[in-house]
């Protein structure tokens, strides 16, 4: 095995590299399309945006290289937004209001976890399902209302500034991507989740426990949508029903982008980070260069096709 | 209600008994248990329910929505999924109104929207099959790239004043049959016939079922799975016509929604995700029950906002019925 | 077995690469007027309606371009395409960017965009609202299309005239947050109260300026509540949904039908008997005065009092030190519909 694994290292190495490559080419192109754009002040801006993408994405990481898939985690940021605004406008102190949040977070996506493993149900159906029935209950429950009169303090999660220059939260992220790295590939945990992306059966009878680890990972991005959902009401100052919307494309991008198969059994946190680097460099450079919102949700569609197909035709190519 | 003999060619696994299990079997018996039981319900509960034009405006209310079901319907079948319906339904009302509003008449925007429909779908098919993208990314990245056409194609405006001719399909009647029903039910005898007795509807089964062994068979699984995204995109076509009829105007968010309402129809009504195993009947059950659904909570007062949350709960209960059915009856597929 | 492998990383690059300038250089040539030189150029006035894609915006940027064009200034003009305010408070943070000389905003939320707006404000950007406010304390200047009190006047008027001043009516507004349409309400309920006791708002609903939603809620409350006197469409995207249900119900001559709405869309309702009378102002203009507004903020020569000379509509009243005023509301009827374009 170890002739294949030393190939299997190489290739995922070399997949980074090129990543970091077309980054840093399309950050030439932005800068070329707007002098506004290789500013330091812009750079760390755009870094707020991709603060809670990223830290979903990380999650959909591993979800995604078992093969499955969650398309639930937008409106989950609008569950865990309206949570914790509407309990905190009912009394409730706002800390615990935003533990609350967390803890709502984590149940749905445990939520998720519990009709796929134990109705042995296929993932895409349940999160479709439960994409809606989030959705609706954040819409329904805040009653189409939002609350904005948090304390002065609540804005430190979303809109604070380390050293004046550095955005807050590009810390938990950071703090978020080495704890989830390190999980991936430095643990038996990290093991089991490539081995049953790899052949589910052939993982079930080595032993690996595949219903406690599915468990455990989409009840894992469910607390990961609960940090990015209160990161998102923090920097917006407001609770929502339709908050997060749509950022499920962006994070099954960014995943995708970054090189992990949609069929499950490969992909890496380095190339999730860079893939979400990439999407918020696009999504922040046409808007700089005067590039109508119209455009945008455009070449998004275009993007993801265009990845998913690249890795799947050179991923061929390559075996 | 409809034929009950013709055992689906799929019931892998079970022991069929009698009568009864024998009709708890069919994969429509839940869904159409559920949607008798609601009109029940409904009508004790409100004495508006069960007039006949509430019964009619619920089919009006559905047809869309039903048309495009019946194709979806296939799309699954075959073991692949198809959202980018909802974005396709807007571009082709788009293409159909932009030549209604110039030429005017019903065949020439019908055939338009129709076309559309059929390249946008063609599209879906080549992603998923020469492209080997899994059906699920090809159309979540063009439900984006599509609404995305939407938008520049239209420039931001919407098209309005839609003449009359081309809205017959949506506001006229025939034999006393409003014209939006009378299309469903036509669409859904010529599937249903297409489905259970052209060869691609068999192998749109054989397909969803078992690819390997499929393949093993030599069946044409690239072309079937094709056929069946294509498919899709002539049923939106006509879908937008009965559309541009009813609303008389294309927004440019026009059909934003609706992909997860043809999906949540089709599995709530009996068809298994998971391909292989379901009906025609299903797709038309499953888009009533949902109308008959948002119909009944407006009458109860429920208010509209609550709507989501309960199409959602409704397809993980779908989902589940399903499974533990399944289990109960001993069927190990 | 190495050079194939390089030959693949670069093709994979360049295709990559290729698609992205493809799809930003197509993208560029949409905004005409945005140039190049952003530091030192000509001024920025950067201008968001609520949402992109509807009439009523479309006519407002045709009105901000003219104005534009007039000052010799630089117009961005561009918006969600839902209407959503944490889609708008994203893109005020661009804007802040993009070294704009002023910002102004039609609010979808007046406090979720309190933040951008504030930090626009503490980067040196003048700050300004049109069409619907944000918090006070969060713009400089507010362009009002019409007072709240004379849009909500007006409206119960019209459907008083219409329903003999008594009834039950339904309301179908676009948001329940936006706070245009939460004080044109206010601005209803008080009239009614005052001048028509026996007239009352039974329901309010959020049509999400959308024309389906707004025409199967219309629809489906019209079917359980037959008795229902009149409904008030309440943006220019309800107007035209709640008219088309009652058109398709065949109630035009049961249940009167008034609100907002632009002439362009109402034609046909109006010709049927649907809608005899709306109202709205010119939106045009509306958009026209709140870039001239943005100007005078960045020259610093807006008048904190009195009048304000807008171009070609001469002068514009100052209800207050921070709201300028378009002028009262117009009623739209089948006799003057045809003399307006937009």
């Amino acid at each position: 095995m170890s002739a294949a694994t030393a190939v299997l290292r190489r290739f995922k190495f070399s997949r980074e590299v090129v990543l970091l490559g077309v980054l840093i080419v399309l950050m030439f192109v932005m800068s070329l399309l707007s002098p506004l754009f290789f500013t330091v002040g812009n750079l760390l801006n755009t870094s707020r945006f991709f603060v809670e993408v990223g830290l979903m994405a990380l999650g959909m990481t591993l979800i995604i290289i078992t093969g499955g898939i969650d398309l639930s985690v937008g409106s989950n940021v609008a569950l865990v937004s309206v949570a914790v605004g509407f309990t905190y406008a009912a009394g409730l102190p706002l800390p615990l209001a935003i533990v609350f949040g967390l803890v709502v977070g984590l149940a749905a996506g445990l939520f998720n976890g519990l009709f796929i493993t134990l109705l042995d149900l296929h993932p895409l159906v349940v999160t479709l399902g439960t994409f809606a029935l989030f959705q609706g209950l954040a819409y329904g429950l805040s009653n189409a209302q939002a609350v904005s009169d948090f304390p002065d303090w609540f804005a430190y999660f979303g809109q604070a500034y380390f050293l004046n220059v550095v955005p807050g939260q590009l810390f938990i992220f950071i703090l978020a991507v080495v704890v989830v790295w390190l999980i991936l590939s430095r643990t038996r945990f990290g093991r089991y989740v490539y081995a049953i992306g790899n052949n589910e059966e052939a993982a079930h009878f080595s032993g690996v426990p595949v219903r406690r680890v599915k468990l455990a990972l989409y009840s894992g991005i469910g607390l990961l949508v609960g940090m990015a959902a209160v990161i998102y009401t923090s920097r917006v100052y407001t609770a929502r029903g339709d908050s997060g919307l749509g950022l499920e494309l962006d994070v099954i991008s960014a995943v995708v982008l970054g090189g992990a198969s949609i069929y499950g059994g490969s992909g890496t946190i380095g190339g999730t980070v860079l893939g979400v680097l990439i999407i918020a460099t696009l999504r922040n450079g046409l808007v700089l260069a005067g590039v109508p919102s119209t455009w945008q949700v455009f070449v998004l569609g275009v993007l993801l096709l265009v990845a998913v197909f690249l890795n799947e035709f050179f991923r061929r190519r390559e075996e | 209600m409809s034929e009950v003999q013709a055992p689906t060619p799929t019931e892998g696994g079970t022991t069929i008994g009698t009568g009864l299990r024998r009709w708890l079997v069919r994969p429509e018996a839940p869904a159409l248990v559920f949607l008798a039981v609601l009109l029940v319900a409904f009508s004790l509960s409100s004495d508006k329910f069960l007039s006949g034009s509430n019964l009619e405006s619920i089919l009006v209310s559905v047809a869309v929505l039903g048309t495009i079901a019946l194709a979806v319907n296939q799309v699954i079948l075959c073991g692949e999924i198809d959202i980018s319906t909802g974005s396709m339904m807007g571009l082709c009302a788009v293409a159909a109104g932009a030549v209604a509003t110039s030429t005017g008449g019903l065949i020439l925007p019908l055939l338009t929207g129709v076309a559309v429909g059929a390249l946008a779908g063609a599209v879906n098919g080549l992603l998923a099959t020469l492209g080997r993208i899994p059906s699920i990314i090809v159309t979540l990245g063009m439900l984006y790239a599509l609404r995305g056409v939407i938008l520049l194609v239209t420039g931001g405006s919407w098209i309005t004043g839609i003449p009359d001719e081309t809205r017959v399909l949506g506001t006229g009647s025939v034999l006393g049959i409003e014209y939006p029903v009378f299309v469903l039910l036509i669409l859904f005898v010529v599937m249903e016939l297409v489905s259970r007795h052209s060869t691609w509807g068999r192998n749109v089964f054989a397909v969803g079922g078992n690819r390997r062994a499929s393949r093993l068979a030599g069946l044409p699984i690239d072309r079937v799975r094709f056929t069946a995204f294509v498919l899709v995109g002539v049923f939106v076509g006509i879908a937008s016509i009965i559309y541009l009829g009813r609303a008389g105007s294309v927004q440019t968010n026009t059909g934003t929604g609706l992909e997860l309402q043809v999906v949540a129809a089709v599995v709530i009504g009996g068809t298994s995700i998971s391909g292989g195993r379901g009906s025609t009947l299903a797709a038309l059950t499953g888009a009533v029950l949902i109308g008959v659904i948002l119909n009944g909570l407006i009458l109860l007062g429920v208010p509209g906002i609550w709507q989501d949350a309960v199409l959602g709960a409704l397809i993980l209960l779908a989902v589940a019925t399903d499974v533990l059915r399944r289990r109960l009856l001993g069927d190990k597929s | 077995m190495y050079r194939s492998a390089w030959g693949v990383k670069i093709v994979r690059v360049a295709l990559l690469m290729a698609l992205v300038l493809v799809a930003a250089s197509c993208g560029v040539g949409q905004q005409p007027s945005q140039g190049g030189s952003g530091g030192g150029g000509p001024k920025k006035i950067c201008m968001m309606p609520k949402l992109v894609g509807i009439p009523y915006f479309n006519a407002s940027e045709k009105g901000a371009e003219e104005a534009a064009k007039d000052l010799g200034v630089e117009l961005v003009y561009d918006g969600p395409t839902e209407a959503k305010a944490a889609l708008q408070s994203q893109m005020i943070e661009q804007y802040i960017q993009q070294q704009c000389g002023a910002i102004t905003v039609a609010a979808n939320d007046p406090d979720a965009l309190a933040p951008a707006m504030k930090k626009a404000d503490e980067a040196g950007i003048a700050t300004g609202a049109w069409d619907a406010d944000v918090a006070k304390d969060a713009r400089d200047v507010f362009v009002n299309q019409a007072t709240f009190d004379a849009i909500g006047k007006e409206l119960v008027d019209v459907m008083a005239e219409q329903t003999g001043g008594k009834g039950e009516f339904l309301v179908v507004t676009g948001s329940l947050t936006a706070p245009n349409q939460v004080a044109w309400l206010k601005a209803m309920r008080e009239h009614m109260k005052s001048e028509y006791p026996d007239m009352s708002i039974a329901s309010v609903e959020p049509g999400e300026e959308d024309l389906q939603l707004s025409l199967d809620i219309t629809k489906n409350y019209l079917r359980a509540n037959p008795d229902t006197a009149g409904v008030f469409g309440i943006t220019s995207v309800s107007l035209p949904g709640a008219a088309e249900a009652v058109e398709q119900e065949g109630l035009e001559d049961d249940v009167a039908v008034t609100g907002l709405g632009v002439p362009s869309d109402m034609k046909p309702y109006v010709n049927s008997g649907a809608v005899d009378k709306f109202v709205l102002w010119n939106p045009v203009d509306l958009g026209y005065l709140a870039v001239h507004v943005a100007n005078a903020q960045i020259e610093g020569n807006l008048p904190k009092s009195g009048t304000f000379k807008a171009g070609r509509l001469g002068k514009v009243e100052l209800l207050a030190e921070d709201e300028v005023l378009l002028c009262p509301p117009l009623v739209f009827t089948e006799k003057n519909i045809g003399e307006y374009d937009f």
